[in-house]
């Protein structure tokens, strides 16, 4: 067993899928290396590690139980606001995709799909200069007061 | 712009190195399939994520084509019907003629 096989598995699709899939199906807990700024890594884990994030299909994984889910307010806010930035000229949404693959699965997988997107949006913003990191929070602790004097 | 397939080629998916962003699927990279449809030019997806979305901002624009392949070719443990196929839009870039097979 590898160690850090668990990522390893990522490494190729059009060759060993087969082995990808079996390796997957074997799930259990394995000895891994703690992905903690290690000294070096092969080129197998950096190949791993470089995966384009939002490029899933054929990726191993395992059955998700599907759970029906309406959609909220802020989703449908979300995805309007980021639309008519790009309307403005802000962004397009390929650049909003490789935006999001720029968070790193931890972000990429841990957040919901619109607050990915929310997320993206602000980084871009402060990135072409059309809002500054202190316009920002300001503006998230203004709405946290206003929230927590509602409840 | 000059197309370099015609419908009806059969191609192969370049396996080209992706850095940070891609549309060419992983799962298709150096596999063979069939050009079944013109898709018109447009800027590749390389430059169109970091904002190069217009020629004028810099934008490369490529025939994008849509290929076929045989679900059989993708997929090594394939449990479907031998006639399934999938189909996805490519850049041009991407694609090369696939070697003739010996017969």
């Amino acid at each position: 067993m590898t160690i850090g096989s668990r990522l390893e598995v990522k490494v190729s699709v059009s060759g060993q899928f087969d082995g990808v899939a079996t390796r997957v199906r074997d799930i259990a807990p394995v000895a891994r290396d703690p992905l903690d700024s290690p000294y070096e890594i092969s080129n197998q884990m950096f190949a791993a590690l470089r995966h384009v994030l939002h490029d899933v299909g054929g990726q191993p994984d395992l059955p998700v139980p599907f759970l029906e889910k309406v959609e909220e307010d802020w989703e449908m806010n979300t995805y309007i606001t980021c639309e008519c930035l790009g309307w403005r000229g802000v962004w397009n949404s390929e650049e909003r995709r490789r935006a999001e693959n720029d968070l790193g699965a931890t972000l990429y997988f841990g957040l919901p799909y619109y607050a990915r997107w929310a997320t993206v949006a602000a980084k871009t913003l402060i990135n072409k200069g059309l809002i500054t990191p202190d316009e920002l929070s300001a503006k998230l602790d203004e709405v946290r007061a206003r929230l927590e004097a509602q409840a | 712009m000059t197309r370099r397939f015609a419908i009806g080629d059969e191609v192969t998916v370049r396996d080209a190195t992706s850095m940070f962003h891609t549309r060419t699927q992983a799962f298709t990279r150096g596999r063979t399939g069939t050009v079944v449809e013109f898709r018109p030019d447009w800027v590749i997806p390389e430059d169109e994520a970091w904002g190069r979305d217009t020629p004028e901002r810099g934008g490369r624009t490529e025939p994008f084509y849509v290929v076929r392949f045989r679900q059989t070719d993708l997929w090594p443990r394939y449990t479907g019907f031998d006639i399934d196929t999938l189909e996805t839009e490519v850049a041009e870039r991407w694609l090369q003629p696939a070697e003739k097979k010996e017969s």
